[in-house]
């Protein structure tokens, strides 16, 4: 199908939007949906992550992925990259190979920053919040916000001891 | 009925409309949506619902559970309007289901893109507390049910393009002087090397309507719910102080004094009035608030009103579907009734 803005290219994205109270649908080529603005909140990314993935196999499949399937949902690699959509939970460990690549390009790294659950394990936890408040406390003191600052400092040690006995 | 939202004004009004959180969150041992069934969609909402009522916090009491094949189109549209849904969560609502708490602040779409995205909105600038809010939500219902995480990918995601934090921070912005300045696409081209996007919220590229911005951070992976919020709070904060001196230079000539003064004119007067036309006038009579030509600084009563002006919305107050001239005519008399005390 050609996009129906430029009428030019193929059509890789499918776009719904809300236009005088009614659900519009579009298909759009690459170009035009990021012309448009289609990259963000509430839109799907597929055509993004279909033309990676797509960048990504230029050389053509690697033998191992296409007969792969995950464990638990089924998915192969190949259905994965033509949905756009990872199939389940256990899809990122069986491919992870595959799949960093295209996380990286995406994202610029493949490392998590940030919460972890509790049911992570609250050791995890810990360690991950003793950063971000770290973090927190080198940005007050640069601020010069010394109340802030010292009022993190007590957190942190109170954390450290917890992580101790813990 | 609650107080909704919208109706309270927040931190930075004259610039910043609303502020939303939304985390992306899938359960353990299902596959994500695109290959789960719907019975196991079904458990999936259930499951959550029950997480809700059974927690102690005080939040249960207020949320109200719909099952999205029982709206009806003109329904789940008027919910998209307001920001509470995405339009694919809309169009297709098989296997959907919704939470919504009675002020409308929070929205837990399940069965979306992802088993679940909790999504917190609040007016004007005020990430942080919309976060400590989806946070809380976060932790009871990860307590409940368990959620798919990695320590190396972090909660993991259908779309790998929201792994990691699975957060979108996004503000609402209106730049009205910033967009006259023709300053809109340089900014949005920085924005992108930094990996945020600034795009319009109403319309596109260069038919944005309203002058209504929305300003998010793009990268999930690698950088922590903190930061990422700092940096869009950062960005922000120059974005204000550049749109509130560039109107209020705007504001000392004598063609935008016009404007605005006319625009608070026809919305007093009108008898016909589209949603296009509804909204410039709106974004002009706010220019005015922020710069002292109109006296009331009540921008709640704006934000209120470009909800309450969107055409599904109209006719789902009306309990009634309305042929285009019908809703023009009940936008005006609504929007006469509303404005008439402020100018």
């Amino acid at each position: 199908m050609l996009c129906q803005s430029c009428k030019k290219n193929e059509a890789t994205t499918h776009i719904k939007r809300v236009v005088n109270g009614r659900i519009e649908e579009y298909d759009l080529c690459p170009e035009c949906a990021k012309k448009m603005g289609y990259t963000s909140l509430f839109s799907n990314f597929e055509s993004e992550w279909n033309s990676l993935l797509g960048s990504f196999f230029g050389g053509g499949l690697p033998s191992r992925t296409s007969a792969t399937r995950c464990k638990s949902c089924g998915a192969s690699f190949s259905e994965i990259a033509k949905r756009g959509m990872v199939g389940c939970p256990d899809c990122y460990e069986t491919f992870y190979e595959e799949l960093l690549p295209s996380i990286k390009k995406i994202h610029g790294n493949t490392r998590h920053n940030g919460k972890f659950p509790s049911s992570s394990g609250r050791q995890l936890a810990i360690v991950n919040e003793l950063e971000s408040m770290q973090e927190q406390l080198n940005e007050a003191i640069a601020r010069q916000e010394f109340e802030k600052a010292a009022e993190l400092r007590d957190k942190i040690n109170e954390l450290k001891g917890e992580s101790k006995n813990g | 009925m609650a107080e909704k939202w919208y109706e309270r004004s927040g931190e930075h009004g004259s610039v910043v409309i609303s502020s939303r959180i939304r985390l992306a969150r899938n359960l353990k041992s299902y596959p994500f949506p695109n290959r789960a069934s719907l019975e196991q969609k079904r458990e999936i909402a259930l499951r959550v619902k029950k997480a809700i009522e059974e927690s102690n916090s005080t939040l249960a009491g207020s949320f109200s559970f719909i099952s999205m094949e029982e709206l009806t189109q003109l329904q789940a549209v008027s919910l998209v309007e307001k920001h509470l849904i995405s339009p694919e969560f809309a169009s297709d609502r098989k296997g959907r289901y919704l939470m919504l708490s009675e002020d409308e602040a929070i929205s837990i779409m399940i069965n979306e893109e992802d088993h679940i995205r909790i999504q917190v909105l609040g007016s004007g600038l005020s990430l942080n507390e919309l976060y400590n809010t989806a946070n809380n939500i976060d932790t009871l219902l990860d307590d409940a049910l368990g959620f798919a995480f990695n320590e190396k990918l972090g909660y993991l995601t259908q779309c790998p393009t929201n792994l990691g934090t699975g957060m979108r921070a996004s503000l609402m912005l209106h730049l009205p002087a910033t967009e006259k300045n023709r300053a809109i696409a340089r900014i949005a081209g920085n924005l992108s090397k930094l990996g945020m996007e600034l795009r319009g919220t109403f319309g596109e590229g260069s038919d944005v309507k309203g002058s209504l911005y929305q300003m998010s951070n793009q990268i999930t992976l690698g950088i922590s719910e903190h930061t990422a919020i700092e940096n869009l709070k950062n960005i922000a904060s120059q974005m204000i102080e550049q749109e509130e001196k560039s109107l209020e230079e705007l504001s000392k000539t004598l063609e935008m004094q016009d404007i605005i003064f006319r625009s608070a004119a026809v919305l007093k007067s009108a008898r016909l009035m589209t949603n296009d036309e509804a909204m410039k006038l709106l974004s002009n009579v706010r220019a005015g608030m922020v710069t002292g030509l109109i006296e009331s600084k009540d921008y709640s009563l704006l934000n209120r009103m470009s909800e309450q002006i969107q055409p599904a919305t109209l006719m789902t107050s009306n309990n009634r579907e309305m042929t285009p001239q019908e809703r023009d005519s009940a936008r005006a008399e609504l929007l006469r009734r509303e404005l008439k005390e402020l100018f």
